[in-house]
């Protein structure tokens, strides 16, 4: 089980508004953490599923993608700000988040 | 060595990015014209093409012939800018516009092409009602293991990569394959907008009778060469593209080799030749160093 530590939440803060900016062709100031995926930025489950393959490279993590999708529909992510919360749970978590 | 160059074309819209149309007149191409062929060539007066049109969403020919319409006057608009093409590829009906593109075919019999296979498998709908479906996180086995396993009459008919996959079959086991997809782990599952299981063994029993529709049209052999999305193969005879005519309605289709293909290839920019961005979409999830630039970038 992986440390989160501020210097992870500022990198997955960061990696996440990037994200969502570029792919959603919006500035980061129009991006905040109460901001809704869907009908705010127009995003979908593709830009969801990319985000997490960034972070299984980025941390190096083991985790199984339907793992994270038996955990998303009891967990589901509206906003930008739960969505943030999903990951870091992913990267503490990784597998064992099914358990949580 | 110089950059290889592949243009792709989509086969249906599921998202416009709204530039279209503003980036078409910017070229000085008149999108009106296109539909206006089109409305001669089927003998109905279509209607006024509308990003929120119901019509051109949710009527399965006409969703078809708008893509096919905007992947055309996408292609004219490269054409214009003089981009240098190596290869093409079709996605699903995609080879249409493809063909067109690759002055193998003319616009008009683009349409012929779309209404007659619509036609055929139209007479489908006599023998029960049949849907598709995009699933997003399960893998190739997962899904495979649950329609072994519910006895599902559905079938994947398409890869788009690793963890995004197209099924098709019997409406119901379709829509009960959703519900056990999401409780699988499926990050997504979507029904598709079609009542038509394309790609899937229920097509091939119009096989012979599209192929002898596909011989009375005139084709040609292509300026470049077309990736088969059945068996990646390159194609660019006319007799080649008779059958893949055939195979790419009548048989499962891999977008995922093929996509693999050309990079294979050395193709490292793509361009997307069509409305909405589906295809770039789908791009980010294929390993390799590339670009994909959609047409409003052009």
């Amino acid at each position: 089980m992986a440390q989160i530590t501020d210097k992870t939440r500022a990198e997955v803060r960061e990696v996440v508004y990037e994200f969502f900016a570029e792919e959603c062709e919006t500035a980061i100031e129009n991006i905040h953490d109460e901001t809704n995926i869907i009908s705010d930025l127009d995003g979908d489950s593709l830009m969801f599923l990319e985000l997490i393959e960034i972070f299984k490279k980025k941390y190096n993590l083991n985790i199984e993608l339907k793992t994270i999708g038996k955990f998303a529909v009891k967990n589901p992510v509206k906003t930008i700000g739960e969505l943030i919360h999903m990951q870091m749970l992913i990267i503490e978590h990784e597998n064992n988040i099914i358990n949580m | 060595m110089r950059t290889k160059t592949a243009i792709l074309f989509p086969a249906f819209i599921t998202e416009y990015t709204q530039k279209e149309i503003e980036t078409l007149s910017r070229n000085k191409i008149d999108f009106n014209k296109y539909i206006q062929q089109a409305s001669e060539t089927l003998g109905i007066d279509l209607p006024a093409f509308s990003y929120n049109s119901a019509e051109y969403r949710n009527d399965e020919l006409l969703a078809q012939v708008i893509a096919y319409l905007f992947s055309c006057a996408g292609f004219d608009l490269i054409k214009k800018n003089r981009v240098n093409i190596d290869f093409g590829a079709g996605y699903s009906m995609g080879i249409y516009s493809g063909l067109y593109a690759a002055n193998s075919i003319c616009l008009t019999d683009g349409i012929k092409i779309i209404y007659k296979a619509f036609e055929l498998v139209s007479e489908l709908s006599c023998t029960g009602e049949y849907a598709m479906a995009g699933i997003i996180g399960l893998t190739i086995d997962d899904i495979n293991g649950i329609i072994k396993n519910k006895n599902f009459e559905i079938e994947i008919i398409n890869v788009n990569s690793e963890h995004s996959l197209v099924i098709a079959g019997k409406k119901a086991d379709v829509l009960r394959m959703i519900d056990f997809a999401k409780i699988e782990g499926a990050l997504a599952v979507t029904a598709l907008n079609v009542k038509t299981p394309y790609h899937s063994e229920y097509l091939k029993t119009f096989a012979n009778r599209f192929s002898d529709f596909v011989n009375t049209l005139d084709i040609k052999d292509t300026e470049f060469p077309i990736i088969s999305t059945f068996d990646q193969r390159l194609i660019s005879t006319s007799a080649e593209i008779r059958k893949e005519l055939v195979y790419n309605l009548t048989e499962k289709i891999n977008w995922y080799k093929t996509m693999q293909t050309l990079i294979k290839n050395d193709v490292s920019l793509f361009y997307e030749c069509g409305a909405g961005k589906d295809l770039s979409k789908i791009a980010r999830f294929i390993d390799g160093d590339f670009k994909v630039i959609q047409m409003h970038a052009i």
